[in-house]
């Protein structure tokens, strides 16, 4: 349906939804042109049910559905008999689970990945990082002497495989933490004994009539996360370097203005850089360029969507059109001749906005299928193959653009990317002391990881862009990963030149290094990268990372992989604020010990708190604190 | 008179009264159990987003003197008497729309009717046939939260009044504020940070 708006309110609806200016022409059009997108979807599905935002509603057996009246009346138990702290409780576990099993599935497809190439049977693919490869063997124990490297990585890759089952009983990348840490872990009998194990046993525990406490339940929760943080989400980023390269410090455009009028468009869009790396050298290839050129383009141009995107930003420089909220913008923009879909965050809607033009989807794994898009199924063995014949499909399908419906908006705005913790170690040169140094000093109070998604309900990066720039203001550097550094990117906060933002202290300190007082580490699995830094850092200064001065912050969450992650931040002893509410309200009890009873337990909680300035507020009292006790 | 009473801050918007409204209007026999489709009729209540995340169930408030019944040039607007109702005769309904345009609550909509075949006036009968066995309206039936009650207002009221004195002392006794639990509180407040922060209403 074409809605005609007089130009005062479309600008004023688009002003509500986002923040981000290159997506803003394009988001008039959807609303014009009845393009629909979440936030439609969002404004349809009003209003949402209560029961569901405040965790109350249970839908597990078929005695129910059940829910409980978050008010205190009656009903206030389940037919089972399950009460309102017991369904918020299996129902955020559920959640927790579901987040971290898609993290460490993706891992362990990287891990598997590896495996072939280690054994010669993946197409396309080599150990790039040595370095890094010998590193995690020596963790591992494995023998490197006089093996070959396809040898260790095969050893690396099994052994990794091993910590998904249940004979070995430890995640080696547990020992990263600091020992007062695991301290913690181990006397409150949170360590995680594997990754499979803690995600199948949390799925026991919500099953009906598996205990009725609460606080087990969300222990559990703690446990299941610390085995995504430091299991299979660090096993992801660390495989995905040694295959494709530890990320350096690089230059890189962002917004949707990296699409370019005379180019074949190719959008890689998910999490996982398996495929999408052998697309990147797929779009290298002679003949297809030459292929490209005679259809009219002048080239091949990639642009990275979502971690997807991020993953291929760190390690290749490829540009990044946005993050979730831009996806059905980028095809609006008609100027995609495909987008590449692996899994996770992709609107299951997309090949609906694809149809509105001569956008083709292309699928690519067979956990996510999508009917409407051509489904070119990934295969290590036959990656390049794939690679080579996604290519060809797009510069096939730009004979089919209109180009007169092709609406690409401004320019892109320049980032830096690329700050791997080994990055960071560099720019410091080598060694953390400058940083520690700094912190004492008080030229940086703190340090913030920001993560997480987007979510319609809140003006499209603002919650993001709002808090970084409240923090660095305040003298806390800030790390991100996923949809906050997209959106810290696309507002200029990844540049140097952003110090200018930032407080005097940490001004000077970014002018120094010449860095941004951002730091772009990676996509949503990177987030393992923090907990590496946040541990070396603990352990230079031989405390947990509990007592260390800092914070994480999820401003527009949305996903179950969030869930996970600030859940492994808090069991990590990161105190973690949400700008958006998670779905325990329905519970005092819960509400409780989330908030407050765990600052008991591992030494962090969670705070809810849309507001940046007041979110700002938590974090700095809340490093400041944690700066008193450490005497600095 | 007993009327169905509407307790906006219990509202959570699970719109379970609209769905119950839909199936106990089910033809030819109401709340058979059948899947509700397209040609269902629809329901007569209807749950709407406020400011701040805030909802309130619209429905016919069964006014008196009711401006639709007054403006009806045909009559098909009535009141019965026993239930104080406001009913419809739909054969003598000529869709003028007079009676939507002056319903203060937006309650009046128009649906095909079995009877006649044509669009007619459509809307909420206080669930006549429901009370006539001693049943709730099923909308209220349906409400897990006691946003919605049956009773005399009267009644209502004096039950609320008991609340409003016990919220009034609680203060003044530096207690909790009212007798919505702290949790559910905290995320209204919340709600309402997020909501002027983000596309929805808002009331700042």
């Amino acid at each position: 349906m074409t809605i005609h708006y007089d130009p005062e309110t479309l600008k004023k609806i688009v002003q509500e939804r986002t923040i981000d200016e290159s997506a803003k022409p394009v988001l008039a059009r959807t609303i014009q042109e009845g393009i629909e997108t979440a936030w439609d979807r969002l404004e349809a599905q009003q209003p949402q049910c209560g029961f569901g935002q405040t965790g109350v509603c249970c839908n597990r057996c078929t005695m129910g559905p059940c829910r409980i009246d978050p008010y205190g009346g009656s009903p206030n138990r389940g037919v089972c008999g399950a009460g309102a702290d017991l369904i918020v409780a299996r129902n955020l576990l559920d959640d927790l689970n579901t987040g971290a099993a898609a993290h460490s599935d993706h891992g362990r497809e990287v891990i598997e990945t590896m495996l072939e190439t280690a054994e010669g049977s993946a197409q396309g693919y080599e150990i790039l990082d040595t370095k890094k490869l010998m590193t995690v063997a020596a963790e591992y124990a494995i023998p490197t002497n006089g093996k070959t490297k396809n040898e260790i990585a095969k050893a690396v890759a099994l052994g990794m495989l091993e910590e998904f089952g249940t004979i070995k009983n430890f995640i080696q990348f547990t020992r990263r933490a600091p020992e007062k840490t695991q301290a913690i872990w181990n006397t409150t009998g949170i360590m995680p004994r594997s990754v499979d194990r803690e995600i199948v046993e949390g799925m026991h525990r919500i099953h009906m009539g598996v205990g009725a406490d609460y606080a087990n339940i969300l222990l559990h929760g703690l446990r299941t996360a610390l085995a995504d943080g430091w299991g299979g989400s660090m096993m992801a980023t660390e495989v995905s370097d040694i295959m494709f390269g530890t990320p350096e410090i690089k230059e890189s455009w962002v917004n949707l203005g990296v699409l370019k009028k005379d180019m074949v468009n190719i959008i890689l869009h998910g999490h996982n850089p398996v495929l999408s790396e052998m697309v990147v050298e797929a779009s290298r290839n002679p003949e297809l360029q030459q292929l490209a050129r005679d259809k009219g383009a002048q080239g091949i141009n990639l642009a990275g969507m979502c971690c997807t995107g991020n993953e291929l930003l760190m390690r290749k420089g490829v540009p990044i059109a946005g993050n979730m909220l831009n996806q059905e913008l980028a095809l609006a923009t008609g100027a995609v001749e495909v987008m590449v879909i692996d899994y996770q965050c992709i609107f299951p809607s997309i090949t609906r906005t694809a149809a509105c033009f001569h956008t083709k989807i292309v699928s690519t794994s067979e956990k996510s299928k999508v009917p409407g898009a051509v489904h070119m199924e990934f295969h290590p063995k036959n990656a390049m193959e794939t690679a080579l014949g996604i290519v060809k499909l797009a510069i096939e399908n730009f004979s089919y653009r209109d180009q007169n419906r092709v609406l690409i908006p401004g320019k892109p705005v320049k980032m830096m990317a690329g700050f791997s913790v080994e990055a960071i170690l560099g720019a410091l040169g080598g060694t953390l002391k400058p940083l520690i140094d700094a912190i004492a000093g008080g030229q940086i109070k703190g340090a913030v990881g920001m993560v997480g998604c987007n979510n319609p309900k809140i003006q499209h990066d603002f919650g993001h862009v709002a808090l970084s720039k409240e923090l660095i203001k305040r003298d806390i550097l800030v790390v991100q990963t996923g949809c906050a550094a997209i959106a810290s990117g696309k507002a200029g906060l990844l540049l140097p030149e952003a110090a200018e933002l930032a407080g005097d202290a940490l001004k000077s300190v970014c002018q120094a290094l010449g860095i941004p007082p951002v730091l772009h580490m990676g996509s949503c699995v990177d987030c393992s990268r923090i907990l590496v830094l946040a541990a070396e850092l603990a352990k230079a200064l031989d405390v947990g990372i509990d007592q260390l001065p800092l914070a994480g912050a999820a401003p527009e969450w949305m996903s179950q992989k969030a869930v996970s992650i600030a859940s492994y931040f808090v069991a990590s002893g990161v105190f973690t604020v949400l700008g958006i509410p998670p779905k325990i309200f329905g519970s005092a009890n819960v509400v409780n010990l989330m908030a407050a009873g765990l600052n008991d337990v591992v030494g962090a909680a969670f705070a809810v708190e849309p507001d940046p300035i007041k979110a700002a507020d938590l974090i700095e009292k809340h490093i400041l604190a944690k700066r008193k006790g450490l005497g600095i | 008179m007993k009327t169905v009473f509407v307790d906006v801050e219990r509202c959570v918007g699970c719109r379970h009264c609209e769905l119950a409204c839909a199936r106990a209007h089910q033809e030819p026999v109401p709340d058979s159990g059948q899947p509700l489709g397209p040609d269902s009729p629809r329901s007569r209540i209807s749950v709407e987003l406020g400011v701040d995340f805030l909802t309130f169930p619209l429905k016919c408030r069964h006014c008196n003197p009711a401006p639709c019944v007054q403006v009806c040039p045909t009559g098909a607007l009535y009141r019965d008497p026993e239930f104080d109702t406001v009913l419809i005769q739909e054969d003598l309904c000529i869709s003028c729309g007079m009676c939507a345009m002056v319903c203060p609550f937006g309650a009046m909509t128009f649906a095909v009717s079995k009877k006649t075949g044509k669009k007619t006036a459509y809307k909420c009968d206080n669930c006549i046939d429901r009370q006539k066995k001693d049943q709730l309206p099923a909308c209220v039936e349906a409400c897990k939260t006691g946003a919605l009650t049956f009773g005399y207002v009267n009644e209502i009221i004096k039950e609320a009044k008991k609340n409003i004195v016990l919220d009034l002392t609680r203060t003044i006794q530096g207690g909790q504020k009212t007798s919505i639990p702290e949790n559910m509180l905290e995320f209204q407040a919340i709600r309402e940070t997020l909501a002027r922060l983000g596309p929805l209403p808002s009331s700042k």
